[in-house]
């Protein structure tokens, strides 16, 4: 796997990572690239967003968990996904724990950086707009297959305990 | 200009008094002009239904004046309430963004204002102006932690007594009560409607409230609910 995004051979099939050379230069500059075993906790429920977090390879489980430490895994994020996003530009707290599945390599993004990056580059924004909204129709169809058939049915077969 | 529902339409953005206060309406200038040029301002009754899940997407709906119940709706009928959207908000913005459709139906529960605007002119006052694109990105996430708490909620709870329980701290730090001694609620909601917002039946909720009366918890004052317990109702939300 690449260390620079300018030479990536998966680039052009990923919708966020499909940037202008400009905007990717940029890119490039500001993301820390890191790789972390499985098991790794990138980011826990409850915890201030610090920044975003692009899958490039490997795969994240991203679960939510009740005060009494159940847990439901909402879907399991692959290559090319950005992690964090919504928590990072609301400047609120992650809303879902992401934990890796297997070694994956991760760009991160300061939320500082990210803003700015943002602000600076409007078509970049435009696709952030679409990655949220798909976001939104997963977690709207996550809601109607959870709240709308037997609770009982949820807890015997997603809910585990950490 | 009065409508006929008793509602004093803002007719121009430019003027409005509430725009400081609204996350997507506080635009610049040039924005704000542009968006003006696209929208139309529409009053609706009470009950009137502005797009229903499943549709294809006409567009959005900047929620100017009143609330508007959010649900959706399982294939047996059951419907599931997952927000009751406030003035400031912007409706079916994922689907008008994605092209996909709507996934919610927005029904009025106030007679609203609502400024409409076409998918197309959306899209391209999108591309023309970054700083309403980021508003719409924090628009958009900030309806991502609802839908994720929504399902943590639903699908990690024990009991509806739970459920209810949550919901109503969550009305009382809300409305700014939760200091107080005794938090005030005013119930603007049916049971039937409340039933549909934490997923279970309306004779459960009527149930649950009387319970909650029987062991001074919670006191009803004509429609206003009074937490009279509230160390027994944080309780209830934590163990079911």
């Amino acid at each position: 796997m690449s260390q620079t995004c300018l030479d990536c051979v998966e680039r052009s099939d990923r919708v966020f990572c499909d940037l202008e050379p400009a905007a990717l230069g940029e890119f490039d500059q500001i993301k820390s690239l890191e790789t972390y075993p499985r098991g790794t906790v990138l980011f826990r429920e409850g915890q201030i967003a610090r920044g975003i977090y692009l899958l490039c390879r490997g795969r994240v489980r991203l679960s939510v968990c009740s005060e009494d430490g159940r847990r439901l895994i909402l879907r399991t994020a692959t290559a090319g996904e950005v992690l964090g996003l919504s928590a990072t530009l609301a400047g609120g707290l992650y809303e879902v724990t992401a934990e890796v599945m297997e070694p994956v390599q991760v760009a991160e993004i300061r939320r500082k950086d990210l803003l700015q990056f943002l602000h600076e580059h409007s078509d970049v924004c435009l696709q952030v707009v679409n990655l949220l909204s798909e976001d939104l129709h997963e977690a709207y169809d996550l809601v109607r297959a959870v709240g709308l058939r037997n609770t009982r049915q949820v807890h015997s077969h997603e809910a585990r305990p950490h | 200009m009065l409508s006929p529902y008793g509602l004093d339409i803002i007719e121009s953005c430019l003027t409005c008094k509430m725009r400081a206060d609204r996350l997507f309406c506080d635009l610049p200038t040039a924005a704000l002009q542009a968006f003006e040029s696209v929208k139309y301002a529409t009053a609706y009754p009470k009950g009137a239904v502005l797009f229903v899940e499943g549709q294809v997407p006409r567009g959005i709906f900047v929620l100017c004046k009143g609330r508007v119940k959010l649900s959706i709706c399982a294939s047996d009928g059951k419907t599931l309430i997952l927000k009751i959207a406030e003035p400031g908000e912007v409706l079916g913005l994922s689907a008008a963004v994605s092209g996909k459709a709507y996934e919610l139906t927005a029904e009025t529960i106030d007679p609203c204002q609502v400024n409409f605007v076409k998918r197309d002119d959306f899209l391209r006052f999108l591309k023309e102006h970054s700083d309403a694109c980021f508003k719409v990105a924090e628009q958009l996430s900030e309806k991502y932690n609802v839908a994720c708490h929504e399902v943590r909620s639903l699908g990690l709870s024990h009991s509806a007594a739970e459920k209810l329980a949550k919901l109503l701290i969550e009305w009382s730090s809300k409305s700014g009560e939760s200091l107080k001694q005794e938090p005030r609620l005013k119930l603007a909601l049916t049971h039937e409607e409340i039933a549909q917002m934490i997923g279970t039946s309306r004779e459960t909720v009527t149930r649950l409230f009387a319970d909650l009366k029987k062991r001074q918890i919670l006191q009803a004052k004509g429609s206003t609910l009074v937490i009279r317990n509230k160390a027994a109702l944080r309780s209830l939300a934590t163990t079911g």
